[in-house]
């Protein structure tokens, strides 16, 4: 199949247009450095230098003419060309097929979750089409307090909503691929019921109108593969996530819609709040075993980019609609989760590197692949061009004849150099700047953030954190890199999901070396001069305040006071859709009862307990997958009359066999009776 | 000891009706996993359970199995046929213990019909984890990562296939 042949016609032109500018610009820019740099010749760290300027240059100028074409294609307002969309009267006709709507979860909250599933539940029956959905929680839960919680919230979501038959919970006892694998065993299972899938994540919420928008637009195309909704970070309090929600809300759309407009029909997925061609994806995307070991090899640990290039490989097309709107999720709340959230996606991403000359991928795939290595080994590439710089500094202080400089033609070009930082910095802020244009312009929008006074303070005070964060950052992906290239293990324990303060101590743990860094640096620059130290004041500053920093924008109490002052809002912030404004609700009115002990629950509780042995029932042959040594000591504990706690392992295996918790029950409830 | 039988308790049932000692501890047993606690409650079940079939109660397997089956063909009524299966008994009991029908008291499944709005309830209670499965295999995709490579070495077969690996 032709994998060219779903393109519109200003396909080219749309990318020569972004991509041809990046490389443009990147060119010119290097030479600028290069001429900077040649004043007095070049040394090694100087070549160096140049190396790592013209990568970090071509990144940022890629992200600068992706948020120019996404703010003109925004001014135009036209819609992307390639995909049909439906008409006036198109849209009021019946869905003819099926989708699934499934929500991969891994020992994750369960009142955020279900609050979540039931807004958007609720959303999709509001719009009449809930007949051509159905949904399903498919829990990858190794902790046993988790899995019979779950239980029991799904339980209560489908008495609430009369969800029965439509909202189902299938839990996985083998977590083999992790969520790809968890995606795989639902489509192995149920997939062929469905004509479509929407992806969700554990913290994801979609307005039920975008899901049915989506729906029909797969219908309408039958040979787009995926439609992905970039989800708008919303609903955290502290301050650090209220940043991101700005940021997110006021400078996303203009990239997102810049990506968008270049790469139409090659577009990527994220992984979520995205509607997949199930039989498709079925077909073509199961993700195959990488030779060699980690962290190359092994199997694929972020699985959309890879899915979405198979899908394009297999002659489907992959879309991004920022316009859809409707979908959402939640940002980490502190610097350290989002952090913790980095390290496991460095890693998937890195991976990817072995699959960029893979046999029979779009040459947008692969470019893909290399997107995604870059957004993490930019970082080091940025450690790496400042500290080459100050080697090159070093070098002309020490080995280099002082009246060299003197002379005239031989002198550095200080304003050539602050002209070229004056660029770099313009290229870097420009899409704040056009975000923050559209915002300041569209009818209300500015009115929903505040004032268009208060939406200028945000930016500028978001601009300030997110540059002083920046270094801080810089240093952590810098060693996730590092390490996942020396063989570092990555963990994939779920991310933290709640607004707790940060204590100062872990913030002085957490940032101990990247405050010496900072030290570091400062006085060795000091040793070239003082004019060196002042232009590395921003990065160093942002070091040697990461505690107090990271500590503080961890705050829910910081958050909640800007929002009072009126900075930082977005507008789903002052006007709520409806969906979140339910979510939030059914989050306060419908609280989950914690389980601390998950047998002792199923033990005691009458109703935990035939929902469970019912759950059970309905999944033969899980308790094959017990460890006979875990159950047995298991069994010995609880039967036995041992007043030893069950380890957790024990617990999951008295969890999985019917026939001991049914013993164990009936040994209490005797004893209680006698 | 086998010889000893006790008389139910309940006015509502006949007296006739004997259980044994045994018998009468797995029908407890049974029916506390309903959610009924009140021993007139336990007795009127188990004198329900046992009803007609005296002869066969003598045994506690015996009389658990009438038990069953008396329970699960309420449940059936008031379920319906869709949840008849091997699941019916431990998924009914689950939306019945979800409903607290028990606090209704040992009557409501003694009762010819359960009330509509009971079975209303009841079936919307009913856990449903999944449907049925229409089981296909995802055929895990082949991806050469270097075809140079590739073609080098189908030339000089030499070194390890440069492809993904085969579950």
């Amino acid at each position: 199949m032709d994998s060219h042949s779903f393109s519109p016609e200003s396909t080219g032109l749309r990318r020569a247009g972004v991509l041809g500018l990046a490389a443009a610009s990147t060119v010119a820019g290097t030479r600028e450095m290069q001429r900077l740099l040649s004043a007095q010749g070049t040394s090694a760290p100087e070549v160096l230098l140049l190396v790592f300027f013209a990568l970090c240059f071509g990144w940022i100028a890629l992200s600068f003419w992706t948020a120019v074409a996404g703010f003109l294609q925004s001014v135009f307002g036209e819609r992307l060309p390639g995909p049909r969309y439906p008409t006036v009267d198109e849209e009021g006709v019946p869905l003819r097929t099926r989708t699934s709507v499934v929500m991969p979860i891994h020992n994750e909250d369960p009142a955020a979750v279900f609050a979540n599933l039931q807004a958007t539940y609720e959303s999709v029956a509001a719009t009449g089409y809930l007949d051509a959905f159905d949904f399903y929680v498919l829990s990858d839960s190794t902790r046993a307090e988790a899995w019979v919680a779950e239980e029991l919230a799904w339980s209560d979501l489908c008495r609430r909503v009369g969800g029965q038959g439509r909202i189902f919970y299938r839990r996985r006892t083998d977590n083999t691929g992790k969520k790809a694998g968890n995606l795989g065993d639902f489509c192995e299972r149920w997939g062929r019921r469905y004509d479509f899938t929407v992806v969700l994540d554990a913290d994801s919420l979609m307005d039920g109108r975008t899901l049915v928008k989506m729906a029909r637009l797969m219908e309408l195309n039958p040979r787009t593969g995926i439609i992905q909704a970039p989800p708008l970070c919303v609903g955290r309090t502290t301050l650090y996530a209220r940043l991101q929600q700005f940021a997110g809300r006021v400078y996303g759309p203009v990239v997102a819609t810049g990506a968008a407009a270049w790469q139409l029909g090659e577009s990527n997925y994220w992984g979520h709040n995205a509607i997949i061609r199930t039989e498709a994806f079925i077909n073509h995307c199961g993700l195959p075993v990488l030779p060699g070991k980690q962290p190359f090899g092994g199997h694929i640990l972020s699985h959309d980019f890879v899915e979405a290039a198979l899908m394009r490989r297999a002659g489907y097309t992959v879309w991004l609609m920022p316009e859809l709107g409707g979908s959402y999720e939640q940002p980490p709340p502190n610097l350290l989760a989002y952090a913790q959230r980095d390290r496991r996606w460095c890693q998937g991403n890195l991976q990817h590197l072995s699959l960029v000359l893979a046999g029979g991928l779009h040459p947008l795939s692969r470019a893909h692949f290399l997107m995604g290595v870059m957004s993490y080994v930019a970082s080091p590439l940025w450690l790496l061009f400042l500290l080459a710089g100050l080697a090159a500094a070093l070098h002309d202080r020490f080995f280099l004849d002082v009246h060299l400089l003197e002379q005239p033609g031989l002198a550095y070009d200080a304003p050539g150099a602050l002209r070229l930082f004056a660029i770099s910095m313009g290229m870097l802020f420009t899409p704040k700047v056009l975000g923050l244009t559209l915002a300041l312009t569209r009818k209300g929008e500015a009115a929903r953030m505040g004032g268009r006074l208060k939406l200028v303070l945000s930016v500028l005070a978001e601009s300030v954190l997110a540059s002083l964060l920046a270094p801080v950052m810089m240093l952590f992906q810098s060693h996730f890199v590092f390490g996942t290239l020396l063989g570092y293990r990555v963990n994939w324990s779920s991310q933290q999901r709640e607004d707790a303060d940060l204590p100062w101590s872990e913030g002085l743990r957490r940032h101990a070396v990247h405050m010496a860094v900072g030290a570091g640096l400062f006085g060795a620059a000091l040793l070239v001069s003082p004019g060196l130290a002042a232009w590395l004041a921003p990065v160093v500053v942002g070091l040697l305040l990461a505690v107090p920093l990271t500590v503080l924008t961890a705050r829910a109490s910081l958050g909640t006071w800007a929002a009072r002052k009126g900075l930082f809002l977005i507008p789903e912030e002052t006007e709520p859709p409806g969906v979140l404004e339910r979510a939030q609700g059914i989050t306060e009115e419908f609280a989950v009862e914690p389980v601390p002990d998950a047998v002792e629950r199923v033990l005691t509780d009458a109703k935990a307990h035939a929902l469970h042995m019912a759950l059970l029932e309905s999944q033969p042959g899980l308790s094959l997958d017990t460890p006979p040594a875990a159950l047995e000591s298991a069994r010995r504990k609880l039967l036995g009359g041992l007043a030893e706690p069950l380890s957790a392992q024990e617990k999951v295996a008295a969890l999985l066999d019917a026939g001991t918790l049914a013993e164990a029950r009936e040994q209490r409830l005797t004893r209680s009776v006698s | 000891m086998d010889s000893v039988t006790t008389m139910t308790s309940c006015p509502s049932v006949p007296s006739s009706i004997w259980a044994r000692p045994q018998s009468r501890v797995a029908l407890d047993s049974f029916f506390r996993g309903f959610g009924f606690t009140s021993e007139a409650d336990l007795s009127a079940l188990a004198a329900w359970a046992l009803d007609g079939y005296a002869a066969h109660g003598a045994q506690p397997q015996s009389a658990l199995g009438l038990a069953r089956a008396r329970v699960e063909t309420w449940l059936a009524g008031v379920l319906g046929t869709e949840h008849v299966g091997t699941s019916l008994l431990s998924r009914g009991r689950a939306a019945f213990v979800l409903c607290d029908v028990a606090s209704r008291g040992a009557r409501v499944l003694m009762q010819p019909s359960a009330p509509e709005e009971l079975c209303r309830v009841m079936r919307a209670a009913v856990p449903v984890p999944a449907p049925a499965q229409v089981t296909t295999v995802m055929p895990e995709q082949h991806l050469t990562l270097w075809p140079f490579g590739e073609m080098f070495r189908r030339w000089f077969r030499g070194a390890a296939p440069d492809v993904s690996i085969s579950r």
